[in-house]
């Protein structure tokens, strides 16, 4: 490997300053002169036919500007990717609790509180969906817009379905020693940004076009909805992105509504328009990670061969389809998990509900997945008494192997390799041996007992498939010899300010604090698709290189006119360009002399993701141009008399390729592992006929420092040709193990495996629910408080 | 009503309304918005500030309550320079800090867990910012810059 000057060095985080002082301005902390405050009224039905909206009260009462309802939109405000079927503001029927339906302006709070009590509006209570099983019954209401036969849909609330073939899993399950069959469940989970949405639309001069400052992940999709919803040119639109207080994919779809209701009222009043959401409207209004149903079958050998697999989900995507196509398209990619088999089918099907609705969570569908096949993988080790490693050794992919997606996979993968160094960061074998395996029928009361656990994972690349894949970054040398870096993506948190920073410094042998990596804004930056699917290092950091080369090249010219040498004869060193005559010359110099001869000293650079092709028709193809692969170890201790559990070790190695900024891989790995401890242990969106029950912090519990250990995590920097530097990714993949690993080790300590998350008391204690979670009356709304 | 408070060593006069929370004393009145506000109920502590020198979620408390007391928000931590101080500093160093949203209560948690415990062990400092959520970290590179902070200063106090 070259000599490498930042690329996996120390180095600090970018904006890391700004916020440490408390100066680092979020979109609530915006305040402008003339500024007016909105909310939306929001439907307390999940399900409901509008048969009139009457806003004559509201326009009465002083301090109101303005009302608006789906009509002050284009089509409605219909929007939505890949499948069209939501709007701006609700049109005909509200489909949720939470769906918006009107948006108000006005002066202040307090003319805001009462313009939203003053709302007359005649919704007729419809029917609703809420067990997903149920939602293809014949007898099912429609929730979707979809006829009930729609052309190639057997119904109407099937909003898609997935598959992937390999072989024929029927015919090998009676040579199988083993043959098991579970279903598994997961609950929605919320993605807890501690900044809630928020949007400040401020409009042009004679309202000719608007800007909108919002805490959105992928500003370029937003302007895409404002052009569609509003009926205004690109360039009428300008998104920029303050910083974002954290997304976890949770800052789209909700954010585009938000941020195309403040734009359409900052429009029609002339005058900038705020939109916050209280915690409890948040909780309300935004989508959750969908809430699975997932049915195996596999088999394998007495010696522990994975044989056949045979997998049926049903993905609840809630009252819209929002991104929820594309997740379940991952979770059907993902389902039987990084191991080889003979055959192999999946089976997802995607449904319309009334729970809330469902989108982009961290993990992204394979989060799913992964609990319930390593849940299974892990059974059939205890089945066959083999240790869940060395099971997971013998089945996993090698380089070379073929998926059961048909895809011949490169030398890049690792997962044999995090599987080994976890066994040993963990000390698995020694603890193996020392606890003993829990049996529910021998365990006194009140033990406390202690387990261990593995979960591998394999996590595709990008957006795969899903569609088209590129990222452009863009670099200019200002006057006064400092870099302005630029990028389609944002940072929200997750460190890629800095990873570009030190990418370009790398790339152009400068020291980083020249470069200021602005923050994306559409007027700057370029399109790049959205920041979701772990790919802003990847996508982002190869466009960056791609640029940063271009710079280099140009300099390089320089130095060699200024030198009067070829531009192979000039060497660096540092900053310093040095000549066949060992001649130093500045960075300063190089630039000026740039200048002098007329070079544009501004790039772009654009990098396509490598082709990917995937069969809807047939279940197979290349789904990813390459996987992130990585497992963990949890050890637990679960108290046998009260059922609670307390994770007293984590270890993790994935598969990141060269680390590019270890600080910020780390953060990611620990932050994606805690979050995976919350999915496994306490995190619960829980609906009641549709109405959710968990509105703030106090009864939607995430982890506390107390609840989580210190983790340890090592990286398996096997160097991916198509990654930026060798570099591959980490967000998503770090939390999407964790869960399965956690109920895996209450496994070994309690012998009770928890098939239906979260591992709560009672589950943990006597192995089911003692009752049903919320309560059956309407949930505490919260809708209007500040 | 004409509520009084000492904020960040500043003597801070305001009318407003008897019910109005010092958080939104802080951020609607004094423009103070480093604090934030990330729950409303006391579940978060993104709202964190000292109070008479402890740590409170300033949503929880009326201004009315805080006045003729001492508060200290974000804005008033800082070297003497305005640059970071020691915390803020290992914060950045250990790689404390993503969105950055639940910082400014963190590093308030911080300080007020080392000026009342100056020599916390890991465990003390993770029930020191128990009240304060972070969604990104993990909260492990948050507890190495507070115990890494407590031995320089430990270590500066030997020194004298």
């Amino acid at each position: 490997m070259a000599d490498r000057q930042f690329i996996g060095k120390p180095a600090r985080r970018v904006d890391a300053l700004e916020k440490v002082l408390g100066t680092a301005r979020f979109v609530a902390d915006y305040s402008l002169p003339d500024m007016l405050v909105a909310r939306c009224y929001r439907s307390t039905l999940p399900h409901a036919r509008i048969n009139s909206i009457d806003l004559t009260g509201v326009e009465k009462i002083a301090g109101v500007k303005a009302a608006i309802t789906c009509d002050d939109f284009v089509e409605h405000g219909r929007f939505g990717f890949p499948i069209v079927d939501m709007y701006m503001l609700a049109y005909q029927r509200a489909r949720y609790v939470g769906d918006p339906i009107v948006a108000v302006a006005a002066e202040n709070e307090d003319a805001l509180e009462a313009a939203l009590a003053a709302i007359k509006i005649d919704l007729e209570p419809l029917p609703g969906v809420f067990d997903p099983r149920k939602a293809l019954l014949p007898e099912a209401p429609l929730v979707g817009e979809k006829p009930r036969d729609a052309e190639g849909y057997p119904h109407g609330n099937l909003l898609i379905d997935y598959i992937v073939r390999q072989g024929e899993p029927d015919a090998l399950f009676d040579d199988c020693a083993v043959r098991l069959e579970s279903e598994y469940t997961t609950m929605h989970q919320e993605h807890a940004y501690l900044e809630t949405e928020g949007a400040l639309a401020v409009p042009w001069k004679n309202r000719s076009g608007v800007t909108v400052y919002a805490c959105c992940q992928s500003p370029f999709l937003a302007r895409g909805n404002l052009v569609r919803t509003l009926g205004l040119a690109e360039e009428d639109v300008r998104i920029i992105q303050p910083y974002v207080g954290g997304a976890f994919g949770g800052k789209d779809d909700t954010m585009y509504l938000t941020i195309g209701q403040a734009a359409c009222l900052a429009l029609k009043t002339g005058r900038p328009v705020k939109m916050v959401f209280s915690r409890e409207e948040s909780m309300i209004a935004s989508y959750k990670r969908d809430a699975m149903i997932m049915n195996y079958q596999i088999g394998a050998d007495a010696d522990g061969t994975l044989k056949t697999c045979r997998f049926h989900g049903i993905v609840d995507s809630g009252a819209y389809a929002a991104i929820t196509p594309f997740t379940a398209w991952r979770s059907t990619i993902h389902a039987m998990g990084p191991y080889r088999y003979t055959a192999c089918h999946v089976d997802t099907d995607v449904v319309y509900t009334n729970n809330g609705y469902a989108g982009a969570f961290r993990g992204f569908g394979n989060t799913e997945v992964c609990y319930a096949v390593e849940l299974a993988v892990d059974e059939i080790a205890a089945r066959l008494n083999m240790d869940p490693i060395d099971l997971r050794l013998k089945n996993c992919l090698r380089p070379g192997d073929t998926t059961a997606h048909g895809q011949k996979l490169g030398d890049d993968v690792a997962i044999a390799e995090c599987l080994e160094q976890v066994r040993q960061i963990s000390d698995w074998d020694r603890k193996r041996q020392e606890y003993p395996p829990g049996d529910p029928v021998q365990i006194l009361p009140g033990e406390i007992r202690k387990g261990i656990g593995v979960a591998a994972v394999f996590h595709g690349m990008s957006l795969g498939a899903e569609g088209k894949d590129s990222a452009v970054s863009t670099l200019c040398i200002n006057d006064d010899n400092s870099l302005t870096l630029t990028s389609g993506l944002t940072d929200y948190g997750n460190g890629s300010r800095t990873v570009f920073t030190l990418i370009a410094a790398e790339t152009l042998g400068i020291n980083p604090d020249r470069i200021h990596m602005l923050r994306p804004d559409t007027a700057t930056g370029r399109d790049s698709g959205p920041t979701v699917a772990s790919r802003a290092t990847v996508l982002g950091g190869n466009a960056t290189r791609v640029t940063a080369m271009r710079m280099d090249t140009l300099l390089l010219t320089a130095a060699a006119d200024l030198f009067g040498c070829q531009i192979t004869n000039v060497l660096r060193d540092g900053e310093n360009y040095v000549g066949p005559n060992e001649e130093p010359a500045g960075f300063e110099e190089v630039v000026a002399h740039a200048r002098q001869m007329g070079l544009v000293l501004s790039t772009e650079g654009r990098w396509n993701a490598p082709e990917n092709h995937w069969s809807f028709e047939s279940g197979s193809g290349k789904p990813y141009f390459a996987y992130h692969f990585g497992a963990q170890v949890a050890e637990v201790q679960v108290d046998t008399g009260t059922g609670k559990v307390e994770v007293t070790g984590l270890w993790a190695a994935h598969n990141t390729g060269t680390v590019i900024f270890p600080q910020g891989a780390l953060g990611q790995l620990y932050g994606g592992i805690t979050q995976g401890l919350g999915y496994a242990l306490m995190e619960r969106v829980d609906f009641d006929q549709g109405f959710i029950q968990t509105t703030n912090f106090d009864e939607y519990l995430i982890p506390t420092a107390l609840d989580v250990p210190d983790i340890t995590g090592t990286f398996v920097e096997k160097p991916f040709t198509d990654g930026p530097f060798g570099a591959k990714n980490i967000a998503e993949p770090g939390l999407v193990p964790a869960a399965p690993a956690i109920i895996n080790a209450i496994y070994h300590a309690t012998g009770r495996r928890i098939k239906n998350l979260p591992a709560n008391l009672e589950r943990v204690l006597i192995g089911k629910d003692l009752r049903k979670e919320g309560s059956n009356i309407a949930c505490k709304l919260g809708l209007r408080q500040v | 009503m004409i509520i009084t408070i000492t904020v960040n060593g500043n003597k801070c006069q305001h009318e407003a309304p008897a019910d109005v929370s010092l958080l939104h004393f802080l951020r609607d009145y004094l423009h103070l918005t480093g604090t934030k506000e990330g729950c409303g109920v006391g579940e978060c502590g993104a709202c964190s500030v000292l109070l008479d020198g402890k740590l409170v979620n300033s949503c929880l408390i009326l201004a009315a309550q805080a006045d003729g007391r001492e508060v200290v928000t974000i804005e008033g931590i800082h070297a003497p320079d305005g640059g970071p101080n020691d915390l803020q500093q290992a914060f950045i160093d250990y790689g404390a800090v993503q969105c950055g949203f639940c910082t400014p209560g963190m590093i308030l948690a911080g300080e007020a867990l080392l000026r009342s415990n100056p020599r916390p062990t890991r465990m003390e400092i993770r029930e020191g910012i128990a009240g304060n959520l972070c969604r990104c970290t993990g909260y492990q590179q948050i507890v190495d810059a507070i115990q890494a902070t407590a031995e320089m200063r430990r270590e500066k106090n030997l020194r004298g």
